[in-house]
């Protein structure tokens, strides 16, 4: 398969006009978005990738109010404020950005 | 890595505990900062500079019904002003407190082309300018070179219009289909919100909340009788959301703001899409299924705390119907009945909005009676500016994180200097909003252009 960058997804599979859906915080789901990040140009895109941001910033908060004694715990802390930090970049309009500090989660 | 690729579908949120450990600084995904910039809008801040470079509905004529009637206070973007229709039947709208000793000029005399302080006698015309100053001795007037704030205003569409920013930004009127209808084919309200304007207009554009917070029980419940009523039904709302709990969001900018469109599952061969416009600074248009009235909403900001909620039904090809009459009267949809004095609805905070828990527990989610009131109660609900830092949004917020991204866009534009686009060009306000189905392989802005466009 031919793959987008370092994000393992098809380009071909790749449509930035579709958002993606977040149903957990799986390395799949973070390919997923890093891979629309990298083709995401229009206002549009942009919006379904902070879209995409705010479910898996939901998700991990809820995670670490739900698991305070988790293993995982600092991991996913350290997900949440990355989330965050790649929310901020994409309001920027700076989505490149933002999939560099989500790959450093994979 | 994949050590939390099963916990997060393990996590189910538990609402009892606080997030306050989680955020010291309170900030989320919309920072305080940002929620500050978008939801302050006095004089002098961005976004209230941005709301005065359009024209905003302040007042129903009705208000001021005749030359020299007495004046009425009005309160937009946080500033307190007087209204009043002078003996030429022309509507100014000035401060509130006048120059000299700082009286409120609502105890004026609206008499002969001007607005009468009581207190010591000065005159003001629709214009601001003092043109009497009876106090004073003739050799020490200086009444020509007294000047009162006063914003220029303009009928149209059923609402006196005010324009708040320098003169020389002055924009042109936006051409929105129902301003530009017969009188008789619309009918305009106008209610209190004690909510800041932000979060009225995400009530309006976030599609998701209708299936719940304005839901039957026997719709939300699907019940046998609800599904064979509907299942045949005209009502391609009611029958299609019923086929697809799960729509797809999809939104687009345009000259004017927002298209936004959500599409079920229909048929093997069709979607259904119901597009709703947001247009800048504040207006919104529900999607409108063809042969009933369309409805839309502007909700311009009072001050930081309240706005004004003007609701608006109009048919473009008729005078509105006894069966639109009727439900604007019973309160069922999007007006809602209110004091003519205060403009607060007559369901209010102060008495629960007459919810009627047995009606609840038997017939509808809420047991609030009327869209409008609905509304207004549970965005009430969320204190006048809600805590944005604090929200866990997901992807069926689309249309408001595009919303809000728009605004900051637009109002940090104008910071810079860049005036907005829309403001300018009226013309681009001439759009309406559609309910339709199209063929799986046909996109909405496409499938929908002819009907997107008003015809007057």
């Amino acid at each position: 398969m031919e793959l987008n960058g370092q994000s393992g997804v098809s380009p071909r599979e790749v449509n930035p006009a579709h958002i993606v859906a977040v149903m957990n915080f799986s390395a799949d789901t973070l390919r997923s978005i890093i891979a629309h990040m990298e083709v995401s140009t229009e206002f549009e895109h942009l919006v379904y990738r902070e879209a995409e941001l705010d479910a898996i910033w939901s998700i991990t908060g809820f995670f670490l109010v739900n698991e305070p004694d988790s293993s995982q715990r600092e991991a996913v802390k350290r997900l949440h404020a990355g989330a965050l930090r790649a929310h901020d970049l994409v309001a920027d309009r700076r989505p490149e950005d933002a999939a560099t500090v989500l790959r450093t989660f994979l | 890595m994949t050590w939390w690729r099963t916990a997060a579908l393990r996590t189910q949120p538990r609402f009892c505990e606080p997030f306050c450990n989680l955020e010291p600084d309170g900030d989320g995904m919309l920072s305080r900062q940002e929620n500050e910039l978008l939801t302050q809008i006095d004089s002098g801040t961005e976004a209230g500079e941005y709301f005065r470079r359009f024209w905003l509905p302040a007042l129903l004529p009705t208000e001021v019904p005749t030359p020299d009637c007495p004046p009425v206070r009005v309160r937009l973007l946080g500033e307190d002003l007087v209204a009043f229709r002078d003996t030429n039947g022309r509507v100014g709208l000035l401060e509130e407190a006048c120059p000299h000793r700082r009286a409120s000029l609502f105890w004026g005399r609206n008499e002969e082309c001007g607005l009468r302080c009581v207190y010591h006698g000065w005159k003001f015309d629709v214009s601001g300018i003092c043109v009497d100053m009876p106090n004073e001795p003739q050799e020490y007037r200086f009444d020509n070179k007294v000047r009162t704030t006063a914003y220029p205003t303009c009928e149209y569409g059923g609402l006196v219009w005010v324009y708040m920013g320098p003169p020389e930004h002055r924009p042109e009127l936006p051409k929105l289909e129902w301003a530009r209808v017969p009188q008789s084919h619309r009918y305009v309200s106008k209610r209190l919100q004690e909510t800041n304007y932000l979060q009225a207009i995400e009530g309006g554009i976030d599609s998701s909340h209708s299936n719940f917070l304005h839901a039957s029980l026997d719709a939300f419940r699907l019940t046998d009788s609800y599904v064979e009523k509907v299942k045949n039904s005209s009502n391609l709302r009611a029958k299609y959301h019923l086929l697809d709990k799960a729509p797809w969001f999809t939104v687009k900018k345009t000259d004017y703001g927002l298209v936004i469109a959500v599409r079920r599952n229909a048929e093997e061969n069709s979607y259904y899409w119901r597009l709703t416009q947001f247009l800048l600074p504040s207006h919104t248009i529900i999607p409108y299924q063809a042969g009933h009235s369309i409805n839309g909403h502007c909700w311009v900001p009072r001050d930081d705390q309240t706005c004004w909620v003007w609701t608006v039904s109009w048919n473009p090809d008729a005078p509105l119907s006894l069966v639109d009459f009727e439900m604007i009267q019973d309160e069922s949809f999007v007006h809602a009945r209110v004091d003519p004095a205060t403009f607060k609805p007559v369901r209010n905070r102060e008495n629960q909005y007459m919810v009627d828990r047995e009606q609840q527990r038997t017939t509808t989610m809420t047991g609030i009676h009327g869209f409008a009131s609905q509304d207004q109660a549970i965005q009430e609900s969320m204190g006048p500016i809600v805590d944005r830092t604090r929200e866990r949004l997901g992807t069926s917020d689309t249309a408001i994180i595009a919303m809000r991204r728009l605004l900051l866009q637009e109002i940090r534009g104008l910071a810079q200097a860049c005036e907005p686009f829309a403001a300018r060009h009226g013309d681009v306000y001439w759009v309406r909003s559609a309910s339709l189905l199209l063929k799986r392989n046909v996109e909405f802005d496409e499938g929908a252009r002819d009907l997107m466009k008003a015809e007057v």
